[in-house]
C-alpha cells in the first residue's frame, strides 16, 4: 500500500513584514526589513530595543473590539494566521461535514506573556488585590489552539507544544504525523508568539543575546552569517499551515502549495543554550530519511540562524556535515534578518516562507551585504541581499532549533517535482 | 459615584457598541460580546468606577440589560 502523503493546501502569516502571507512574502522578496526600534508600553524604566512589531495587524478590525479585548495578543495573531490558512485552503467556515478527527497543533514559547505581565504589574506595582477574570484563560499556553478548534469546529486532537524556539516546528511535525498515519485527514498547524513585553525583553537582555541598535540601525540589526553579527532581534508573529491528506486534497480540487514530506527531531542533550552541530545534523538527517530525500535532492534550507555569534556557524557546520559535497550548491538564507526571531512561532514562519519559496520557485534572501559574510559560515551557497529566482527548487528544509537543545526540521517537496 | 455618561463612553470604548442607541432587545452575543467579554467588562467597570456588582447578579444578555446594569451601578454608592 502506498503511504499517505501530506499536502499543504493553505497558508497564513502575520509578521512584522505584513498582516497576510502574500504581503509578508512580497516584502521579504523586495528585501524590506520589518524591524525597528521598539519601546514597550508602560515600561517603568526607559527601554528601546530593535524588534519586529506586527504594525499592519489590526486585531480590533478583524475580531471586533469586544472579542479582541478578550484575547492575549499571541492568540489574536495566531487566530488571524489560522483564519487566513483556513480560508486560503478553501474550506467551509463552519462544519458542513464530520470534523471529529480534524485537529489543531499549535506552538508557542511564552503563551499569554503580555496578559501575565499586565496582571503582575497590577498586583505588584498597582497594589490591586483582584486580577481581571480572564487572566487565566487568556494567558494559558493552549488558549490559541483552543480558540482555533472552537472557530473551525475541530473535534480531534487539540494540542499545544512549548519547546522554546522549536515549538511551532514540532507542532507542524506532530500534525504531519497525524495526517500521514491516517489519524486525521486535516490538521491546522502552526504557532504564534507575542513576546514584546517589558519583562520578557529585560529577561532576554540579561541573557546577552539581543542585537544592539538605535533608530537608524534597528532595521538591519539582525545580521545572520555576517562577521559583525551581534545577536538576535525579538519579534512577534504567527504562521499557520493547513495540512491535508493528499488524496483528499486532490479529490476536492484544492490548490496544493507543496508536499510536507518529512519531519526530523533530535535533542543535543548537552547544554541548555549552546547548540550542538552533531545534534542538529541528526535532526536534518532524520528529516531527509523520513521524506525519502537524498542530500543532493535538496535545493534550499531556510536556516534557523538568528544572528548570534555561536549559533549561526554551528548550524552551517551541521549542514556541511549532512550535505557534504552538495553543500556548496545548497541555497541557504536566514529570513529572521527581515522579520526577526518570533521564538515559539519561528518554525511556522520558516515553514510558510519555505513553502511559498517552493511554490513560486524563488529563494528569499538574508538581508545584508554579501561582502560582509563571515568565512566561519562559509561552505554553502548563501542567498544574500537579493532573492534568487530562476533556479529549479525540488525540495527544501525549514530548520528550528531551541534553547534546551531540541531540534526540529521539516522537509518539503515542490508540488511540480512530482 | 459612577457617572453614567462616563460608563456609556467606557462601554463604547471597550466593546465598540453604543448601548444607548442600540435596540434594547438586541442580544449582546449577536454583537460579538460573549460571556467572557462581559465578565471582563463588568470587572473593568468595577475597577474603573469604584463600584461593586453583587456576585449573584446575572450577567446582562441584551443591550437593555447592560443599560439597566449601568443605571443600577449609578444608584449605588461605592
Amino acid at each position: 500500500m502506498t503511504p499517505r502523503r501530506v499536502a499543504v493546501t493553505g497558508l497564513g502569516l502575520v509578521s512584522p513584514l505584513g498582516a497576510t502571507a502574500a504581503d509578508s512574502f512580497a516584502a521579504l522578496l523586495a528585501g524590506r526589513s520589518g524591524l525597528r526600534l521598539h519601546a514597550p508600553a508602560d515600561a517603568p524604566k526607559a527601554l528601546a530595543v530593535p524588534a519586529g512589531v506586527c504594525a499592519d495587524f489590526d486585531a480590533d478590525a478583524l475580531f471586533g473590539r469586544a472579542r479582541a479585548g478578550s484575547l492575549d495578543r499571541y492568540s489574536q495573531i495566531g487566530i488571524a494566521a489560522g483564519l487566513e490558512a483556513w480560508r486560503d485552503a478553501g474550506l467551509a467556515p463552519t462544519p458542513d461535514e464530520d470534523r471529529d478527527a480534524w485537529g489543531v497543533a499549535w506552538g508557542t514559547g511564552a503563551g499569554g506573556a503580555l496578559v501575565l505581565e499586565r496582571g503582575y504589574r497590577d498586583l505588584y506595582i498597582g497594589g490591586r488585590e483582584r486580577l481581571a477574570p480572564l487572566t487565566v484563560v487568556q494567558a494559558m499556553h493552549n488558549a490559541c489552539a483552543s480558540h482555533l478548534a472552537i472557530q473551525f469546529g475541530l473535534g480531534g486532537s487539540c494540542a499545544t507544544y512549548s519547546v522554546a524556539c522549536a515549538s511551532a516546528a514540532m507542532a507542524i511535525g506532530e500534525a504531519f504525523r497525524r495526517v500521514r498515519s491516517g489519524a486525521a485527514p486535516v490538521m491546522l498547524a502552526g504557532g504564534s508568539e507575542a513576546p514584546l513585553a517589558y519583562g520578557v525583553i529585560r529577561a532576554w537582555l540579561a541573557l546577552q543575546v539581543l542585537a544592539p541598535g538605535d533608530a537608524d540601525s534597528a532595521a538591519l540589526a539582525c545580521k545572520p552569517f555576517q562577521r559583525e553579527r551581534a545577536g538576535l532581534v525579538l519579534a512577534e508573529g504567527g504562521g499557520a499551515l493547513l495540512l491535508e491528506d493528499w488524496a483528499r486534497a486532490e479529490q476536492r480540487g484544492a490548490r496544493i502549495y507543496a508536499e510536507l514530506a518529512g519531519y526530523g527531531e533530535s535533542c543535543d542533550h548537552s547544554n541548555l543554550v549552546r547548540p550542538s552541530s552533531a545534534g542538529q545534523a541528526r535532526a536534518v538527517r532524520a528529516a531527509l530519511a523520513d521524506a525519502g530525500l537524498a542530500p543532493q535532492d535538496v535545493d534550499y534550507v531556510n536556516a534557523h540562524a538568528t544572528g548570534t555569534r555561536e549559533g549561526d556557524s554551528i548550524e552551517i557546520a551541521a549542514l556541511a556535515a549532512v550535505f557534504g559535497a552538495h553543500a556548496a550548491q545548497l541555497a541557504v538564507s536566514a529570513t529572521k534578518s527581515a522579520h526577526g526571531h518570533t521564538l515559539g512561532a519561528a518554525g511556522a514562519l520558516a515553514a510558510a516562507v519555505t513553502v511559498l519559496g517552493l511554490h513560486h520557485g524563488v529563494v528569499p534572501a538574508t538581508l545584508g551585504d554579501e561582502a560582509a559574510l563571515d568565512p566561519d559560515c562559509g561552505g554553502v551557497s548563501h542567498v544574500t541581499g537579493a532573492a534568487r529566482r530562476g533556479a529549479p527548487l525540488r525540495a527544501a528544509l525549514a530548520d528550528a532549533f531551541a534553547f534546551g537543545g531540541s531540534n526540529a526540521v521539516l522537509a518539503f517537496r515542490a508540488h511540480a517535482a512530482h | 459615584m459612577l457617572d453614567t455618561a462616563s460608563a456609556y463612553r467606557f462601554v463604547q470604548e471597550r466593546l465598540g457598541i453604543d448601548v444607548k442607541s442600540t435596540d434594547a432587545a438586541t442580544e449582546l452575543a449577536s454583537l460579538g460580546v460573549d460571556s467572557l467579554s462581559l465578565l471582563e467588562l463588568v470587572f473593568e467597570i468595577e475597577e474603573r468606577f469604584g463600584v461593586k456588582v453583587d456576585q449573584d447578579t446575572p450577567l446582562p444578555r441584551s443591550c437593555g440589560d447592560l443599560l439597566a446594569m449601568i443605571e443600577q451601578f449609578a444608584s449605588v454608592k461605592p
